[in-house]
């Protein structure tokens, strides 16, 4: 009976070895004397310095082409020159035999659109071949004017009946809306991008042998202010593609025809009134893209005493943004590996990023949530405790916004930091 | 088969040491829960034959009938339920509260050290509440954790000055540390992140015992022992975070043994633990125990009852508890191995806790 017991007695020894010692508080008679304790303030002194820096992004090398005419505010147009084409084919070893346009077809991706607007026309002119990087608004006005292409409305197009017959979606791959003119729409991706197409004769589409084929088009909408569109850009691989439908005589002398795309070897936007030059308060975006540099000094309670619940970036913006009341952008923070200024390497640590978007037309305050950041700065001291904002994606905007600096005392930068109070451990 | 035996219980004793563990939520709010400084044997019989086992850390004189070189280990695991009244909660806990090595130097004269636990400092405790931020409630969670214990460390002589009569002192070496840690979590995880604090706290403090056996004719033996405790020290990296009196103990005990197969022992202690801070008070614990059965193979009961040190309001918790065990001696007499189980109940203003223990201890005479 002794040695059962005994075993009894081991193997419950064996079995009891896991341990669960928290139990419910009731406190303050059951709990220790410390206290978890959160303070909330705003610290209007750990940005102490801060500057803004322009020249990042040119509008030739944003993800999109901005076309908005929102009257009293600002009239942005899009502006692309097609890649060169061949002017002749190789028939037979080095003989040639010259093309013949006879039609072109252009399509553009329309990325974004307000879908409040009611009378939203595109309007397609022809530009000249000499618009490049420095190309400025006023400089397209004279070919804005007087060498319109083509329009289509785009409400007509999208309340046309859908088309999915099975040729027709055999061609498009999906089914098309389609006007009276022949402009075809599609809506594809996950995103509704529209695709539109349009065809263009060779008074529309001038074939020119001595330019090899190349041709500049501009793109505006009417105005009105729920009017502002996003066309792709060859630099996300979206930009506008020109078909050229062309014949030729073979060796045989028998009429072939053909066809061949050209991309965008240039694609950019112009807008009036221009970005203006940088000034005392902080700017962020616009074309070319702006960027601020706030430098953070963290105080000594947050790095000994102090744990970082949450970190709230205030600015306060200088006036609100014009343009499309539908229009928007993202303020991205983004911190800094060394503090460099202008040149300052960006982290690419997304968890410590910070984000914010900015409605025209608003003035709101920004408040942008950086508690890993500010958590990461606190607890480790080797860190460049300084931020970049920039807009996101940049030179992709007329817009830019500009807060006010350090410079102003009464609106400069602070953070609202909420932090627990170091657990006074040991104390009965 | 003792081989097989001998490995299950070494088994036993490694897996169960490493936890430490809070004997009581009344602790919390005190220094922490006192250690009783019995070994398997002696918690079997209530506390009551502590006083006159050389393998209790407790009474010194008692080291002077070890005669050989002899070591004692003891160890233990807990299931406890604790009611609030409004709140409950079901706990368990391994713990290894006591180690003594002892041995003679003389004939006259034999030498003890070992460590024991003198304040458990384990615990762990969540609430919840809300708490506004920003001018919005934001719910959340907090749990406080502390895993370790105050030891006492003891280097003690004996001397029997007479056949009747032993006297035993020692020096108390008070020292442990306990990593603590403080984790508030808000229910909104997207907008507040959440906050950990850890720190290490470690414990010191000294003291001195002394004691004496009496033997009244061969049946009855009496016990007295005192013991005084100066300060504990906690500090946190260097910094010292508080410092609490500690108490002056004393106690006395008698045992009959009326045959070779039985024996009754009781025993009472005092203790001045109102000094020691915030919900401390003075204590009077006794107990009452009896050891049956030959000496290879007893079999053990015991009752004890008192107040705890540590407790919410002017009334010091009591605790009320029923033991029983078992010893077996193997490798003739070499090594002994006990096993006890307790029952305890505890009980004060807006807390009362019961707990099943489950005990072991193994004594080896190389």
């Amino acid at each position: 009976m002794k040695v059962r017991l005994t075993r009894f007695a081991l193997l419950l020894a064996l079995t009891a070895c896991t341990e669960h010692a928290t139990a419910p508080g009731v406190c303050p008679d059951f709990c220790p004397g410390g206290q978890i304790g959160v303070v909330d303030t705003i610290f209007t002194d750990m940005i102490e310095r801060d500057t803004a820096f322009s020249g990042y992004v040119e509008a030739t090398g944003g993800e999109v082409m901005v076309v908005a005419d929102v009257p009293g505010a600002v009239d942005s147009r899009a502006i692309f020159r097609m890649n060169a084409m061949p002017t002749s084919i190789v028939i037979h070893d080095s003989t040639t035999s010259p093309i013949i346009v006879d039609s072109a077809r252009l399509q553009i991706e329309i990325l974004h659109r307000d879908t409040n607007a009611t009378n939203l026309w595109i309007k397609l002119y022809r530009l000249p071949l000499d618009i490049d990087t420095t190309t400025t608004f006023a400089q397209v006005i004279p070919a804005f004017t007087d060498s319109i292409v083509d329009s289509v409305s785009l409400n007509t197009l999208l309340s046309a009946p859908l088309i999915n017959d099975t040729a027709t979606v055999r061609i498009w791959t999906v089914p098309i809306r389609t006007d009276s003119a022949g402009h075809i729409l599609r809506v594809i991706g996950p995103d509704s991008t529209l695709f539109l197409d349009t065809y263009l004769d060779t008074a529309q589409a001038r074939f020119v042998a001595a330019d090899s084929g190349r041709v500049a088009f501009g793109v505006r909408v009417s105005p009105d202010s729920a009017n502002t569109i996003a066309l792709g850009t060859s630099d996300i691989g979206r930009g506008a593609r020109l078909t050229w439908f062309y014949n030729y005589l073979d060796s045989t002398a028998t009429v072939k025809y053909d066809s061949l795309s050209r991309g965008p070897i240039f694609d950019s936007f112009v807008f009036n009134p221009p970005t203006p030059p940088i000034d005392s308060n902080l700017a962020i975006g616009g074309v070319p893209a702006a960027r601020s540099l706030l430098r953070v000094k963290i105080p000594r309670l947050l790095r000994d005493s102090a744990d970082v619940v949450r970190a709230t970036l205030i600015m306060v913006p200088v006036g609100p943004v014009p343009g499309a009341p539908a229009d928007s952008f993202t303020i991205l923070a983004r911190p800094v590996i060394a503090d460099l200024g202008a040149k300052s390497p960006l982290s690419t640590n997304s968890p410590f990023f910070g984000t914010k978007v900015i409605h025209l037309n608003v003035a709101d305050t920004l408040r942008m949530e950086l508690t890993d950041l500010v958590r990461s700065w606190a607890l480790d001291s080797t860190l460049a405790s300084a931020l970049m904002l920039g807009q996101a994606p940049e030179g992709a905007s007329y817009a830019q916004i500009r807060f006010y600096s350090t410079r102003s005392p009464a609106f400069q930068p602070t953070l609202h930091i909420t932090f627990v109070r170091r657990y006074a451990f040991g104390v009965p | 088969m003792r081989r097989v035996f001998l490995l299950l219980m070494i088994a036993a004793l490694v897996l169960a040491a490493p936890a430490l563990a809070q004997d009581s939520q009344f602790g919390i709010r005190g220094l922490g829960t006192p250690g009783r400084g019995e070994s398997v044997r002696a918690r079997a019989t209530g506390g009551a034959f502590a006083p006159f086992d050389a393998f209790s850390p407790l009474l010194d004189a008692s080291v002077a009938d070890v005669r050989r070189v002899t070591a004692g280990v003891t160890t233990g695991t807990s299931w406890r339920t604790v009611d609030f009244g409004t709140e409950s909660g079901s706990l368990r806990t391994s713990r290894f509260p006591a180690f003594v090595l002892a041995g003679p130097i003389s004939s006259r004269l034999a030498v003890a050290a070992g460590f024991s636990t003198y304040l458990d400092k384990s615990f762990g405790i969540a609430t919840r509440d809300t708490i506004d931020i920003r001018g919005t409630p934001e719910p959340v969670s907090d749990e406080v954790t502390s895993d370790g214990a105050v030891s006492d460390l003891r280097v003690g002589v004996a001397a029997r000055l007479h056949p009747r009569f032993a006297v035993g002192f020692a020096l108390h070496g008070l020292t442990g540390s306990t990593r603590v840690t403080a984790v508030r979590r808000f229910d909104d995880s997207t907008t507040y992140r959440t906050s950990t604090a850890r720190d290490e706290i470690a414990y010191h403090g000294v003291g001195g015992s002394a004691s004496a056996l009496l033997d009244l004719g061969t049946d009855l033996r009496l016990a007295a022992w005192v013991r005084s405790d100066t300060h504990l020290r906690a500090d946190i990296r260097g910094r010292t975070v508080s410092d609490d009196d500690l108490p002056f103990a004393y106690g006395g005990a008698v045992r009959w043994r009326p045959g070779t197969q039985a024996a009754v022992a009781a025993a009472v202690a005092w203790r001045s633990w109102s000094g020691a801070g915030l919900n401390a008070h003075d204590t009077f614990n006794w107990s009452i125990g009896t050891e049956l059965g030959s000496p290879t193979s007893p079999v053990r009961f015991g009752v004890r009852g008192g107040q705890l040190a540590f407790g919410p309001g002017a009334k010091a918790p009591t605790e009320f508890g029923l033991s029983a065990g078992i010893g077996k001696q193997f490798s003739g007499g070499r090594g002994r191995l006990d096993f006890g189980i307790e029952r305890l109940e505890r009980k004060g203003t807006g807390l009362t806790e019961r707990v099943w223990s489950f005990l072991l201890g193994l004594t080896v005479r190389p």
